[in-house]
C-alpha cells in the first residue's frame, strides 16, 4: 500500500470516528435537555473519583 | 523482520489505536451520560410527566383525596386545568365537586407530537396542558381554573401583552427542596451554598463537605413551575455558565417537595436538608424550613362564570384546605 493511499484510509477513518461520536455528543444534549432530572440524577455513577 | 513489514504492523496498529481510542471514548460517554439519558420517552420521561390516568375523577381506584363537599356544580363548570404536580388536587376537585360524567380521558402515548403524552377529549371538564401550556390557555380562555406554582417572566408578560388580568388566590404551601444521588456523602447544604453552587462560586463537591468531585448544578425547562421557583430563589444572583466538565460531576437538581416524593419517588434520590431543617410537612407547617412556596388557582378576572370565583373562594375554606392536606399538600 502506498503512503498516499494509506493517508487516505486513516483520515477516512478520522472523520467516520469524528462523525459518530459527534452524532453520540449531539444526541446526548438534545436527550439531556428533555430528559427528566429525577431519573438522571437516580442513574448516576456515584464515586468513581475521589 | 523487514522492514516494508514493519511499516504494515505499524500503520495497522495506528488504524486499529484510533479506532480504539474513539471507541473507549464512545463508551465512557455512554456509561457517564446516554445510559442515565435513555429514550427521551422512556418510562422515566412518563413518569416525569405523570400519570395522568392515576388521578380520574369518580373512578374508585384512583388516588385521589376524597373529601366532602357542600358545594356541587351542576352547570357552567369552569374547565380545570394544571401543573404536573397539581394533578392530583384540581382531579380531587373534580371528583368532590363536579357530576359524574364530565371528564373523557382519552389517553394516549408520549411522542415528539405528543409531548405530555395524556388526552382529555376538548369537551372535558379536566385537562393536562402542564405549566407552559396551561398558563397559555388560562389567558386565552380556554381553561377557566389553573393550579400552578408562581408564574415566570415569560407567563407574566404573555398575560399583560393580551391585556389580561389574572387573580392568584393562594391555596396552599409547598416546600422547594434540592436532591441530589442518594449516594452522595453531602445531605444538607445552605441556601447561601445552593446560590454559590447555581451562581459557580462553588464548582467541586469538596468545597461544600462533598469528596472531590465537580458540581453538576442542573436546570430545569424556562417557564416550568420548578424554574419559575428557582429563579425566584435565587434572586439576583446570575446563573453561571457550566463548564462542559460539570455534566460528568455529581448533579444537584430541584423540584417541590410533593412531586419529587410522592408523584415521582426514586430512592435513589434523596432530598437535602437546607440550613439543617429537613423538608417534611411539618417543617413547612412551622416555617422551619427556609423555602416554602404557595401555589395557586389562577383565572382571568374577566371571567364571567361566577363559578369560577366560587370554587377559588371554596378551595381556601375549610373543606378545600382539607382536601389540598388530603392530597398530601400543605394547607395556608
Amino acid at each position: 500500500m502506498t503512503e498516499k493511499k494509506y493517508r487516505r484510509i486513516l483520515i477516512a477513518v478520522l472523520i467516520i470516528c469524528i462523525a459518530v461520536t459527534a452524532a453520540h455528543f449531539a444526541c446526548d444534549v438534545y436527550a439531556y435537555r428533555h430528559c427528566s432530572i429525577i431519573y438522571f440524577i437516580a442513574k448516576e455513577l456515584w464515586g468513581y473519583v475521589g | 523482520m523487514s522492514a516494508e513489514r514493519k511499516t504494515s504492523a505499524f500503520r495497522i496498529a495506528l488504524l486499529l489505536s484510533v479506532v480504539l481510542l474513539f471507541a473507549f471514548f464512545n463508551l465512557g460517554l455512554y456509561s457517564i451520560l446516554t445510559r442515565r439519558l435513555g429514550n427521551n420517552f422512556s418510562g422515566a420521561s412518563q413518569a416525569k410527566m405523570v400519570d395522568v390516568g392515576r388521578y380520574l375523577p369518580f373512578e374508585a381506584d384512583s388516588d385521589l383525596a376524597r373529601v366532602e363537599s357542600s358545594l356541587k356544580l351542576t352547570d357552567d363548570l369552569p374547565v380545570l386545568d394544571g401543573a404536573a404536580a397539581l394533578v392530583p388536587v384540581y382531579a380531587s376537585v373534580v371528583d368532590a365537586v363536579y357530576p359524574e360524567g364530565c371528564v373523557t380521558f382519552e389517553g394516549g402515548t408520549f411522542s415528539d407530537d405528543n409531548y405530555y403524552g395524556e388526552n382529555f377529549a376538548p369537551d372535558s371538564k379536566m385537562q393536562y396542558k402542564n405549566t407552559v401550556r396551561g398558563y397559555k390557555a388560562v389567558v386565552d380562555g380556554d381553561t377557566d381554573l389553573f393550579f400552578c406554582a408562581a408564574p415566570g417572566e415569560e407567563q407574566k408578560a404573555y398575560a399583560e401583552e393580551q391585556g389580561v388580568e389574572l387573580v392568584y388566590e393562594p391555596i396552599g404551601k409547598e416546600a422547594f427542596v434540592f436532591f441530589v444521588n442518594s449516594k452522595n456523602p453531602v445531605d444538607d447544604l445552605t441556601v447561601g451554598q445552593i446560590r454559590g453552587i447555581y451562581g459557580g462560586t462553588y464548582t467541586n463537591w469538596k468545597q461544600v463537605g462533598g469528596t472531590n468531585r465537580p458540581i453538576n448544578p442542573v436546570a430545569r425547562l424556562e417557564g416550568s413551575g420548578s424554574q419559575s421557583a428557582m429563579n425566584a430563589f435565587m434572586g439576583d444572583t446570575p446563573y453561571a455558565k457550566k463548564t462542559p466538565l460539570a455534566l460528568f460531576g455529581g448533579a444537584v437538581g430541584y423540584s417541590f417537595r410533593y412531586y419529587f416524593e410522592d408523584m415521582v419517588g426514586n430512592s435513589k434520590v434523596k432530598m437535602l436538608s437546607l440550613n439543617g431543617v429537613y423538608p417534611s410537612a411539618e417543617h413547612i407547617r412551622t416555617g422551619e424550613y427556609p423555602v416554602v412556596a404557595q401555589f395557586y388557582a389562577v383565572y382571568r378576572a374577566d371571567n364571567p362564570n361566577p363559578n369560577v370565583k366560587k370554587l377559588a373562594d371554596w378551595l381556601r375554606s375549610d373543606e378545600g384546605q382539607a382536601l389540598i392536606e388530603g392530597c398530601g399538600y400543605v394547607g395556608l
